[in-house]
């Protein structure tokens, strides 16, 4: 993100970003309602002129969108925050109030059903700031949310974010739609890993995290929006193999290191006798692993599609992606050392 | 390569047969004995018992195999992987020695097992459809004994080790023994092809040649007999002798008859050895089991001489087996034909030959104790049918008109062909009484009356009147007409058993299996798991996309109408 701003000449928004951070800091530490509340809507506030770009209608679109969106859920958390503190005097969670708060914080998020708005944005924005929608601006509410959270009402959130997540991106060809979609899926396992710990999400969510990195960067360098991008041009081997490695593991499949978040919290649902819930996750996960299976399979058959006029000058960049690789390869049994 | 098998074969025959005059004459039976791991109370040990049996039955062995290879540099020296097909027969002999030596179920089975499957290798060796159907014919029958053998291991256990030859004595009340005979006796069945398993060693005749001089006549179907042999002091007064004996004497008679009406050479010599196989069965059954190894030795000679007889003119008759073909060889090779009418006249049991020592020696063992009327009809028969078929072949392939060609070369000077075979006509002269001299340290003492005496000499006149006039027949003879074609394709096609262990099997079961196919793999299990599921999740993902798809106000709208559905959901 760093990189991509320097490269631009665009050191406004540099402060921008710095403010974004300080603001998500502000929200989970604060001790008082307001504070998350204040946090939020400096989050919004910096993070709108991150994505826009007076130059380009449709990002001027997207960050008003965006900017809708988020402040109609601030109101409504405003609100609730009001009306929990003059109602309510006793804390116990599981009641109504905490029912409207955590639907606005879910519509901050862009977790079902409030998501409407998410893919049709990320399809606005650059890949960078993808990113930062996808991983940084869920941190606050996902903490808030564990702060005050209906526990009927989030089990039926989760089921509702996995069959979204999992339905809604089979039909999709843009990269972005089909990240964001996944993005949701993958909300679902975070807003289950909220309710069992805290400590649990934060694992949960490095590791996202760190993949979607991986698969971000690489579409960023290869400037690829659309899946009839990805192998229309002469790759070479590693990136493909990359590119296989960074969605089977962001699918969740065993020996790469995007199982292991999926693994914990699939011990932690039986351990709490939550089967059937277990059921929607491993079938939507499946779902998932086809539509990413079905985008890179065809680029390791023998005989694949390679057009040789369409050169792909990767040579400056290829450390980042073996390393990525390598990480992704490597980190299950890598972690059993560390953690013995 | 060949001849570096050869060598070390004949050498080792040499080593065996030293050997075994020394332990023959001294009364000598070494043991050897390695604990591997001694278990729980069960002690896995590897022994090989060296007695004068074993030694014996591998001199013969070593020595088959040792012609055997190097007839095979000429007969195979077409064949581009001559070295492969050495290696096969090189592990078939190993297979066989380690089932020799071993007085251990464990590694009878190695040996079992490997003899099944080398077979099953060395049978499917010309590679077409033929030989793959032969070949899975010959290795799911040998199966079914190699699952008998493990059961008998598994039974075994309860007495501690798999040494059987300890528990002989002691146990053989036992309720444990009489399950294990019973499946020693199945194993034997199978791989020596008596009745219910007879089907494969026709079918196997699609191996080549010297295979066929190795294994089918006298190494692979020989093994059966040895192991009974061997388990005699366990099975000699079970009940299921008394089956074995029913079965096996029925397998001589039935394949006595299928062989005077097959036309194809070697499958003539198969039916010969099938038979064979059943009179070692039957008399080992009477409660002779030397006279059974004796009767497996000297059969072993001729028969691997007969089978290289054949093999010679199979070469010279263009690959042509069919004996409607040949005729009046005996002016053309003198040499193989030497070799041929040795060989089947030892089969025949003439005096003096080797066949003719162990052969009597059953037949007056027959007669001289009193067994019932059955059994004495059917050996004799069977003895007549031997020369009925024997003199049916010689006529077909020595005497008649040559049948093939106008223009024809009948090359008899192959001499690597031909050394092979002088080395088995000279045992097969001789063997049969250095064997009687050795292995009976005193003879059988056998005293009948003079007609009974000469019924073998009746039986094969017999015979041999019927052979010449058999194979005079021409078009209008009875047995050619459609009249006798029930009775004919009766006798002809084994009794029609083959078709339990082929076409009985495989019939229903491929139906069935198709139907299933059919409706479940290719029908339901689509709709339900494979294009079926995928549809579904499509449909929804399209109709999903109606919701995506819309303006920006509808998006707010919905949110405020979740808040409220969600709302009173839970408030209520």
């Amino acid at each position: 993100m760093f990189f991509f701003i320097l490269t631009n000449n665009n050191s406004n928004k540099m402060f921008f970003l710095f403010i974004l951070f300080f603001s998500t800091l502000i929200s989970i530490s604060s001790n008082s309602w307001f504070g998350c509340w204040i946090g939020l809507e400096i989050n919004l506030l910096s993070f709108i002129p991150l994505i826009s770009n007076s130059k380009n209608l449709l990002s001027v679109e997207t960050s008003l969108k965006y900017f809708l969106t988020q402040s109609l859920a601030s109101i409504n958390f405003l609100f609730m925050i009001l009306i929990k503190f003059s109602l309510l005097k006793n804390f116990n969670m599981n009641n109504i109030i905490s029912i409207m708060m955590n639907s606005s914080l879910l519509m901050k998020m862009g977790s079902a059903p409030f998501h409407f708005w998410f893919p049709n944005i990320v399809e606005g924005l650059s890949w960078m700031n993808n990113f930062m929608l996808m991983t940084w601006q869920k941190i606050s509410p996902m903490i808030l949310l564990s702060y005050y959270f209906n526990k009927n009402f989030l089990i039926f959130m989760i089921i509702m974010n996995l069959i979204i997540g999992s339905l809604g991106g089979l039909n999709q060809t843009s990269l972005r739609k089909l990240l964001a979609f996944s993005s949701i899926n993958n909300l679902g396992w975070m807003i289950f890993s909220i309710m069992i710990s805290e400590n649990l999400w934060l694992f949960y969510f490095l590791i996202y995290s760190m993949m979607i990195f991986m698969m971000i960067s690489l579409f960023f360098l290869m400037n690829m929006y659309f899946m009839n991008q990805l192998f229309i041009n002469n790759m070479n081997f590693f990136i493909k193999l990359n590119l296989l490695i960074n969605f089977l593991s962001l699918g969740g499949l065993p020996p790469f290191m995007g199982f292991m978040p999926k693994w914990i919290i699939i011990n932690f649902l039986l351990i709490n006798k939550f089967y059937f819930l277990t059921f929607i996750f491993m079938m939507t996960s499946l779902i998932i692993i086809y539509y990413y299976i079905r985008i890179i399979y065809s680029s390791f058959m023998f005989n694949y599609f390679k057009m040789k006029w369409v050169n792909l000058l990767m040579k400056n960049n290829m450390s980042l992606i073996n390393l990525s690789s390598f990480i992704s390869i490597s980190s299950m049994i890598l972690s059993t050392f560390i953690f013995m | 390569m060949c001849f570096n098998s050869f060598f070390f074969l004949f050498f080792f025959m040499l080593i065996n047969y030293f050997f075994f005059v020394y332990f023959i004459m001294n009364g000598l039976s070494v043991f050897f004995e390695w604990e591997i791991i001694s278990f729980n109370s069960m002690s896995i040990v590897m022994s090989i018992l060296l007695d004068w049996m074993s030694l014996l039955f591998m001199m013969f062995v070593s020595l088959i195999s040792s012609v055997v290879i190097f007839y095979s540099k000429s007969y195979m020296n077409s064949e581009l992987n001559l070295n492969r097909f050495i290696i096969l027969v090189l592990m078939f002999v190993f297979s066989m020695v380690l089932l020799i030596i071993s007085p251990n179920l464990i590694s009878i089975l190695l040996g079992w097992d490997g003899l099944g499957l080398i077979s099953y290798c060395l049978v499917i060796y010309y590679q077409n459809l033929k030989s793959y159907n032969a070949g899975m014919l010959t290795a799911l029958s040998n199966r079914i004994g190699d699952v008998m053998i493990l059961m008998v291991i598994c039974w075994v256990m309860n007495y501690g080790s798999w040494n059987y030859i300890f528990y002989f004595d002691f146990m053989k009340n036992d309720y444990v023994m009489f399950i294990i005979s019973f499946m020693i006796i199945i194993a034997a069945m199978t791989k020596s092809a008596q009745i219910p398993f007879s089907s494969w060693l026709p079918a196997a005749m699609a191996a080549p040649t010297p295979v066929s001089a190795l294994v089918h006549s006298s190494t692979l179907v020989t093994a059966g007999v040895y192991l009974l042999i061997r388990f005699n002091y366990l099975l000699i007064d079970m009940f299921f002798f008394k089956v074995l004996l029913f079965l096996s004497i029925l397998t001589m008679f039935m394949s006595g008859i299928s062989a005077n009406y097959e036309f194809d050479l070697k499958k003539i010599i198969a039916l010969s050895t099938l038979s064979q196989l059943g009179l070692m069965m039957s008399i080992l059954s009477l409660g002779f089991p030397d006279i059974a190894f004796f009767h497996l030795l000297t059969h072993a000679m001729f028969k691997a001489l007969l089978f290289m007889c054949a093999g010679v003119i199979i070469h010279m008759m263009n690959d042509i087996q069919d004996i409607r073909y040949m005729g009046g060889l005996s002016l053309y090779i003198p040499l193989t034909s030497l070799c041929l009418n040795i060989s089947n006249l030892s089969l025949c049991g003439i005096p003096f030959l080797s066949g003719f020592y162990s052969k009597d020696l059953i037949l007056e063992m027959v007669s001289f104790n009193s067994f019932n009327l059955m059994v004495f009809i059917l050996f004799y028969l069977s003895t007549g049918l031997t020369v009925f078929y024997t003199f049916r072949l010689i006529m077909y392939v020595m005497i008649n008109d040559f049948n093939l060609m106008m223009i024809y070369n009948l090359y008899d000077e192959d001499y690597i062909m031909l050394n092979s075979m002088f080395v088995l006509l000279f045992m097969s002269l001789l063997s049969g009484s250095f064997l009687s001299w050795f292995i009976f340290s005193y003879p059988y003492m056998i005293y009948l009356p003079f007609n009974l005496k000469l019924m073998v000499i009746y039986v094969s006149i017999l015979g041999s009147i019927l052979g010449f006039m058999v194979s005079n027949m021409g078009i209008y003879s009875l047995n050619k007409l459609l009249l006798s074609y029930n009775l004919s394709s009766f006798l002809c096609l084994m009794w029609f058993m083959p078709n339990l262990s082929t076409y009985g099997l495989s019939y229903i079961y491929l139906n069935f299996s198709q139907i299933l196919f059919k409706n479940i793999d290719m029908g339901w299990s689509e709709i339900y798991s494979g294009k079926g599921i995928f549809n579904i999740l499509k449909n929804y993902s399209v109709f999903y996309n109606i919701y995506q798809m819309n303006n920006f106000k509808i998006y707010l709208f919905s949110f405020i109408l979740w808040f409220m559905i969600l709302f009173i959901f839970f408030f209520i």
